[in-house]
């Protein structure tokens, strides 16, 4: 089973604290760079009349993002879906499958050069979503960051935990 | 890489921090298991570091004294030496001419510390002569201080933050902890985990309230006429704990003549409630088993009848038994980091520190021993607060202002008249860290170390004192804030020189009672995660958790008598009233990412990615709709007083005819409109005026404008600060 960030709107505070964990984390960890047009968080806080919560991708087994790309840049690995950005061409098409609404698509410009010297821009897409901080040390930055433990990681065993507690109360109420 | 222990520089939470230090630089920010804050951080308290290292993304950081020579002429750098005798100088032709009563100083309630305090309130009685020393709890919550004192005898809150999350009811009125103090909403998300119950009044739908088991949406300025309706009722319907009363408090009777009238249909039209839930609200408050505790913050302080308000509060508590017990009480919770602290310190006109009042002829005895000066020299006439600095100075009776770690440029009322009145002094010393709006308009720049950069002792929401320490060596040519001073004093005549905040420290222990036992070893300990509560009398306390419970489980308050007042008065609605002109009223609130005046946080990178110019206006989509106007679009905000640019931010949390805006916006800034309306405790009426929205067709040119605004504004600072030219600004 694949992996994924839960948040829990009862303990949302709404801080954002999530979000600046994300960006950070998916900039090295460095605040220097950081501004406005700089600031790609792969989660939002979201708010609605009474509801507060955290949305980030839920790394779908069946994952529509990957179903719908045409370039193969959406994969599963290691109970996790990740984007290879390499293949990605920025055509949207998993931003608009994707019904929780997480996949970002960046455009970034880059210098192009021509003959040895600076030439223009080229535009560079990205489908960014939560990568599960794959390859950080410490795990999600969000979970960490968060002061009210409203971000936790669920895996199989959680989910089955989750399963188990809840058969357990169903049987309790049938009677 | 060395981790080197911080309280948190913003909200009054009391949160540790293990400050990350690689080769004399600040490079990250982790939790710290302090007693109030368990390891957690809120996104300022983890990412607001970097404006220690003069990120000039907002105004740069001070880095050398500088004097203004003429009004109107330019800022010139100096050394230290030439500062401190030129400013000496100006303050004693001052006081020979004027009286020692025409210079106002300021203590801080920002990250300075408490030893800073307590040297600042001893120049200006000792070294000037004056009991002209004040701090900002005044426009925040000096309405706490007073009115809990009047009704209880002690100013501060009466039980602790880590209480919070096992209080049986939480009654919470205009306080907004999500977004104010983070780490203490955090206890609120844990009560209810835990089974707690929750009652929640705000006009806005805040976090708080969605999460609450009772949300009552009162309507903006009810709030004399919603608390004396609830004790109406626990009255009426026999709720009230009539043991404790006749037992612990006195003014029952009054307290009845005036709450006997407010039925919950007869103030339905005032506070927006209907009565069958108020009813409920005042029956889950009265008996919950285990007790409630109340908790407020600006809702309730900033109103004309703030005083009166939070000794309605207290008197509910007094009525229902729910205070000197633990896990219930009254909350005021404090927004800045060390604003209790200032107050403890006696950066306060009417007391020194330890809150001992300056009218006592004994008191005064004590203090002018201990200070080495003669008995008459210490003024028994309470000083003015810096609400009404702007005032006296254009009278004439207020000719200088040595100003401490305070934007009021920023963040007082009217800033056009607080602009107008601050030029009439003849002498402005800005002791500050950041060229602020004030600072640019200043005739003395003293540059002073900031958080990280000293260490010393804070003051957190629920009187616990705690210990912060240097991480990194200053930048520039800067000092120590209670260094300045005392050079400062010791050029006026009264010599005042310490090695370090522990001399300071032991001193103002020594001479308060409150304080005695509360040594720095107590706080050191535990690798520097001490936590004691005043009143630390003696070397063997602990400090204190809960106030006025008494050892053999009985109550007893810190007044004459011993007992509690139980007061109200009449609701009065806020002074100025909407109109056909002005018919939205506005309120101003605090936003999670920014803090005070945003000479910080607007100097850290994340931070300012998260939000920056113009702020914004939170207003309710219907009407938006009836303006005409789309979320995020640049609207114009109006009052009597001013108009400011803003960015419309639509959500059906805010009530109907209502905006709030964020005061740290400088594009944005909604101390344009507000009102110098003070309260009895020379607190603004920052929560009730009168504006009108207007949408802005070009909305491209609206964005430009703000743009342009913004860089003429930062780039004036900067000059200013550079090359000692004149700012701009006006």
């Amino acid at each position: 089973m694949n992996k994924f960030v839960l948040a829990d709107p009862k303990l949302c505070i709404g801080c954002r604290t999530c979000e600046i964990a994300c960006a950070l984390s998916h900039n090295g960890e460095r605040t220097d760079n950081l501004s406005q047009e700089n600031f790609f968080p792969r989660l939002s806080v979201i708010k609605t009349f009474d509801v507060t919560g955290a949305v980030m991708c839920r790394h779908c087994e069946d994952a529509p993002c990957a179903s719908a790309c045409p370039n193969g840049a959406l994969v599963r690995m290691s109970d996790t879906v990740q984007v290879i950005q390499e293949k990605c061409v920025g055509c949207k098409t998993c931003a608009l499958a994707c019904p929780f609404g997480a996949m970002a698509i960046r455009t970034f410009k880059t210098p192009r050069s021509f003959g040895g010297k600076p030439w223009g821009f080229d535009y560079k897409a990205q489908a960014q979503k939560c990568d599960l901080c794959a390859d950080r040390p410490n795990g999600s930055a969000c979970v960490e960051a968060c002061p009210t433990d409203a971000l936790r990681v669920i895996d199989a065993q959680e989910m089955q935990q989750i399963r188990q507690q809840r058969q357990q109360k169903a049987v309790v109420e049938a009677v | 890489m060395q981790k080197v222990i911080e309280v948190c520089p913003y909200c009054g939470s009391g949160c540790k921090i293990n400050l990350l230090v690689e080769n004399g630089r600040v490079v990250g920010a982790e939790g710290a298991n302090g007693v109030t804050n368990e390891g957690k951080l809120c996104l300022k308290g983890r990412y607001g570091w970097d404006f220690i290292h003069d990120t000039k993304l907002l105004t740069p950081r001070l880095k050398n004294p500088m004097i203004r020579r003429e009004r109107g002429g330019k800022l010139e750098s100096v050394s230290w030496d030439e500062a401190i005798s030129y400013t000496a100088k100006r303050l004693l032709e001052i006081r020979e001419k004027h009286g020692p009563d025409a210079i106002m100083t300021s203590g801080s309630s920002r990250s300075t510390g408490n030893e800073t305090n307590y040297v600042m309130q001893k120049f200006a009685r000792a070294a000037i002569g004056t009991n002209n020393v004040d701090n900002c709890a005044r426009v925040c919550h000096g309405p706490s201080v007073a009115g809990l004192q009047l009704s209880l005898g002690n100013g501060a809150m009466s039980n602790s933050i880590v209480e919070i999350e096992d209080n049986k009811c939480i009654f919470i009125c205009g306080w907004n902890p999500a977004d104010s103090h983070p780490i203490v909403g955090r206890r609120v998300v844990r009560a209810k985990q835990k089974g707690a119950k929750l009652i929640v009044c705000d006009p806005r739908k805040i976090e708080a309230a969605r999460i609450a088991d009772l949300y009552l949406p009162i309507k903006n300025g009810c709030n004399i006429a919603f608390i004396n309706t609830m004790m109406n009722v626990i009255l009426t319907e026999g709720l009230a704990d009539m043991d404790y009363i006749a037992r612990y408090t006195s003014g029952l009777d009054e307290l009845k003549a005036i709450v006997s009238k407010y039925t919950p249909e007869s103030t339905r039209k005032i506070t927006g409630i209907e009565p069958d839930l108020l009813r409920k609200a005042a029956r889950m408050y009265a008996t919950t088993p285990g007790g409630s505790g109340i908790y407020w913050g600006m809702g309730v302080t900033q109103f004309l009848q703030g005083v009166e308000t939070v000794r309605a509060l207290s008197s509910m508590a007094l009525l229902t038994g729910n205070l000197g017990k633990p896990c219930t009480g009254v909350g005021p919770v404090r927004g800045q980091n060390n604003v209790q602290g200032a107050c403890d310190m006696g950066a306060l006109p009417n007391v020194f520190c330890g809150y001992q009042p300056v009218t006592s002829a004994e008191v005064r005895k004590k203090f002018a021993k201990a200070w080495g000066i003669p008995v008459e020299k210490l003024s028994d006439k309470p000083g003015i607060p810096i609400t009404e600095i702007a005032g006296h100075a254009e009278k004439g009776t207020l000719k200088a202002y040595y100003c401490m770690g305070e934007d009021p440029f920023q963040t007082e009322p009217d800033l056009k008249a607080v602009r107008k009145g601050y030029a009439a002094l003849e002498f402005l010393i800005v002791q500050d860290v950041f060229m602020t709006k004030t600072a640019a308009a200043a005739d003395v720049i003293l540059p002073a170390t900031t958080w990280g950069e000293h260490e010393g002792v804070y003051s957190s929401a629920d009187r616990g004192f705690q210990r912060f320490y240097k991480a990194v060596e200053p930048e520039g040519d800067v000092k120590v804030d209670w260094e300045i001073i005392g050079l400062l004093s010791t050029a006026m005549g009264y010599p005042m020189h310490y090695n370090n905040t522990r001399e300071i420290w032991e001193e103002l222990c020594s001479l308060s009672p409150k304080y005695a036992g509360a040594t720095y070893e107590k706080m050191d300990a535990n690798g520097g995660l001490g936590y004691v509560q005043w009143p630390c009398p003696d070397a063997k306390s602990p400090g204190t958790q809960v106030l006025y419970a008494q050892p053999d489980g009985s109550v007893k308050f810190e007044m004459p008598d011993g007992k509690g007042k139980l007061y109200t008065v009449e609701w009065a609605p806020p002074h100025e009233k909407c109109s056909e002109e002005f018919p939205t009223v506005l309120s101003t609130v605090r936003e999670v990412g920014h803090y005070s005046c945003r000479s910080m946080t607007g100097n850290c990178k994340a931070l300012t990615a998260l939000a920056d110019e113009p702020g914004f206006v939170q207003m309710n989509p219907e009407d938006a709709l009836d303006l005409g106007v789309a979320d995020q679009e640049l609207v114009w905000v109006q009052s009597k007083r001013g108009k400011v640019i803003s960015r419309a931010s639509v959500s059906p949390r805010i009530n109907r005819g209502a905006v709030y805006m964020t005061y740290q916006w400088w594009i944005g800034a909604c101390n344009e409109l507000t009102a110098e309306i003070l309260n009895l405790s020379k607190t603004p009426e920052y929560k009730f005026v009168p504006v009108r929205l207007e949408k802005i067709e070009d909305q491209k040119w609206a964005e430009n404008y703000v743009r342009q605004e913004y860089s003429q504004l930062k780039q004036s600072l900067r000059q200013t600060n550079a090359e000692g030219t004149v700012a701009a600004y006006a």
